[in-house]
């Protein structure tokens, strides 16, 4: 548990350190590129000056690595919010869109998996691995534009747009969940398959376990796994859940993102990397824990 | 090739199909045609109208010019990148596997942290803050992408280095180098190239990806162009739909391709082979 909580702080510091160094090294002066080609070099000066970028490099990162600890993380160049504020507004949307879909992908992908491994070889089995094989050939931002075009055009079954209803929620929801369905129920289902051919779980059949206590438990075996690779899909969902908010108009850290990068809002647009990266992080220690609690081996190999 | 699957097969011949398509397109381009260019008269045409077999996009640029050209761009693209980043993989997993502790530590740290890292922010970062062309995008993938293949190299190089064989030429004399590109390496080939061919789907939708979010290097991203399609989504979704499709069928093949070649490869593996 020490060792995943440093390792992530060591890459938490990486990331760091990796914002900073691609915002100074930069190719040209982000001052002149923040105030336009018309600014007087007087005013650039100043405005350096102010933003302690005259300073030696270690001092500005020390300054930097010293604000960033005591989460003062500047101020946004367009709107008169801290970064911190602004995250704060955006983060609501985002994380209830990534927590409903990947909670409602988890049972999701752990019934078709289970499904599928059980009935191995059937044609329910080939149909849903052709589903999900054609489902991750789609990335996100042409699965929701054909989504759109199916529910809320062809048949106007549901409203795009905004999130003003819980009916507001299942376009946006359903992008993110069909990818991870398909990823998570691929991987359950191959866990499953392979945890079921050892010899405990003859154990198991001759102490006259029932077939639905056998399944729990090579289940809960593959649990570790594919909780890995959840946290490695994390990612994914972050950025997807960012790319979702554009096409659906949400405003949350995406479109924030997103309006940053295109205003040139340096402070904001490292803000955002930094935190997205520290939540990913954080997830990935929490998962690394869970994981040695439920399978003491993990620990002991490490 | 008999033992190959079913879906092998489907993904070789769409692989096939779209690598015929790109080329074809290239050579097209290179000796008759000229690029698609922005004509705004012919803005937004349905398909099969006034001689655009799928229409025509916002600018009116015929979309089946656009879409070829995207063929070209994302599958060259896809090739530089992910055959960079599988060479520095292979070398940096060579290393990790058969140097001294103290440099394949050093290494293998460097390429865990990044590998932890969600790749896609990376690449949003530098993108947004270096403003570069293509080269820097390349730079960004392959600085990225490296860690995958260098942590499955690592493991191939540790199962054949005490292998009878490698022992053998160690033996008579050969030299490291040698030993490592002649010897050992085409044993490890086979698990690469697979590595390669789902790697390629995964840089043509990194790519995409950072082209929809407009910090794309090429006006023939498919990214870029979904991102044009999606504000016109009413009056035209067909582009949506054929640029989706044209997307979807190389990355299935891609898939498949690899899927297959892997389940031909290693007998262990659960997925099915029909």
């Amino acid at each position: 548990m020490i060792k995943s909580l440093l390792k992530g702080f060591i890459t938490a510091w990486f990331v760091a350190t990796a914002a900073f160094f691609c915002l100074r090294l930069s190719p040209g002066d982000p001052v002149e590129r923040i105030l336009g080609a018309q600014a007087r070099p007087e005013q650039i000066e100043l405005y350096r000056t102010s933003l302690g970028l005259d300073l030696p490099m270690m001092t500005q990162y020390k300054v930097f690595l010293t604000n960033l600890v005591q989460l003062d993380w500047g101020k946004s160049l367009f709107k008169d919010k801290t970064v911190l504020e602004l995250i704060r507004e955006a983060m609501v949307p985002t994380a209830t869109l990534a927590i409903i879909a990947v909670s409602l992908a988890f049972i999701f992908a752990s019934l078709l998996g289970v499904y599928a491994a059980k009935n191995r070889g059937n044609i329910i089995d080939h149909l849903l691995r052709f589903l999900t094989l054609s489902a991750l050939s789609f990335p996100i931002f042409s699965l929701a534009p054909i989504l759109i075009i199916l529910f809320a055009i062809q048949l106007g079954w549901l409203p795009v747009s905004e999130l003003i209803s819980p009916l507001h929620y299942i376009l946006p929801c359903l992008s993110l969940i069909i990818p991870l369905t398909s990823v998570l129920s691929r991987v359950i289902r191959n866990q499953y398959l392979e945890s079921r051919g050892e010899p405990w779980i003859n154990v198991l059949k001759a102490k006259g376990l029932g077939d639905r206590a056998i399944t729990l438990r090579i289940y809960k075996v593959c649990l570790p796994t594919i909780l890995n690779v959840v946290s490695m899909q994390l990612s994914v969902v972050l950025a997807g859940a960012m790319i979702t908010e554009t096409i659906f108009d949400i405003p949350g850290l995406g479109k924030l993102l997103l309006g940053a990068i295109e205003n040139r809002d340096y402070p904001l647009v490292q803000g955002l990397i930094i935190y997205t990266s520290l939540i990913y992080l954080l997830l990935y220690v929490i998962t690394d824990i869970i994981n040695a609690k439920i399978d003491p081996r993990l620990e002991s190999v490490k | 090739m008999k033992n190959l699957s079913l879906e092998a097969k489907i993904g070789s011949v769409l692989c096939a199909f779209y690598f015929i398509w790109g080329i074809s397109f290239a050579i097209w381009l290179n000796f008759f045609g000229q690029a698609p260019v922005p004509d705004m008269t012919m803005e937004l045409i349905s398909p099969f109208e006034r001689g655009f077999l799928l229409g025509t996009d916002i600018y009116g640029r015929s979309l089946f010019a656009m879409l070829s050209a995207g063929v070209m761009h994302s599958l060259g693209f896809a090739f530089a990148t992910a055959l960079s980043s599988a060479s520095i993989g292979v070398v940096a997993g060579g290393i990790m596997a058969l140097a001294g502790s103290r440099i394949s530590g050093f290494i293998e740290g460097i390429a865990n942290a990044i590998y932890i890292f969600p790749t896609v922010l990376i690449a949003i970062m530098i993108m947004s803050l270096w403003e570069g062309g293509t080269f820097t995008l390349w730079v960004t993938l392959v600085a990225v992408g490296w860690p995958g293949y260098a942590r499955i190299a690592r493991g191939e190089f540790l199962r054949v280095r005490n292998m009878p064989y490698v022992e053998s030429a160690r033996a008579i004399g050969q030299s490291p180098v040698k030993l490592f590109y002649k010897t050992m390496l085409p044993a490890i080939m086979p698990v690469i190239i697979v590595q390669l061919v789902l790697g390629l789907s995964g840089v043509i939708m990194s790519e995409s990806t950072l082209g929809f979010l407009g910090l794309g290097t090429s006006e023939y991203s498919w990214g870029e162009l979904l991102s044009m399609a999606k504000d016109v989504i009413l009056e035209a979704p067909f582009i949506v739909v054929t640029t989706s499709l044209t997307m979807a069928g190389i990355i299935l093949g891609l898939n498949l391709l690899g899927d297959g070649l892997r389940d031909a490869l290693d007998p262990r593996s659960t997925g099915d082979k029909t």
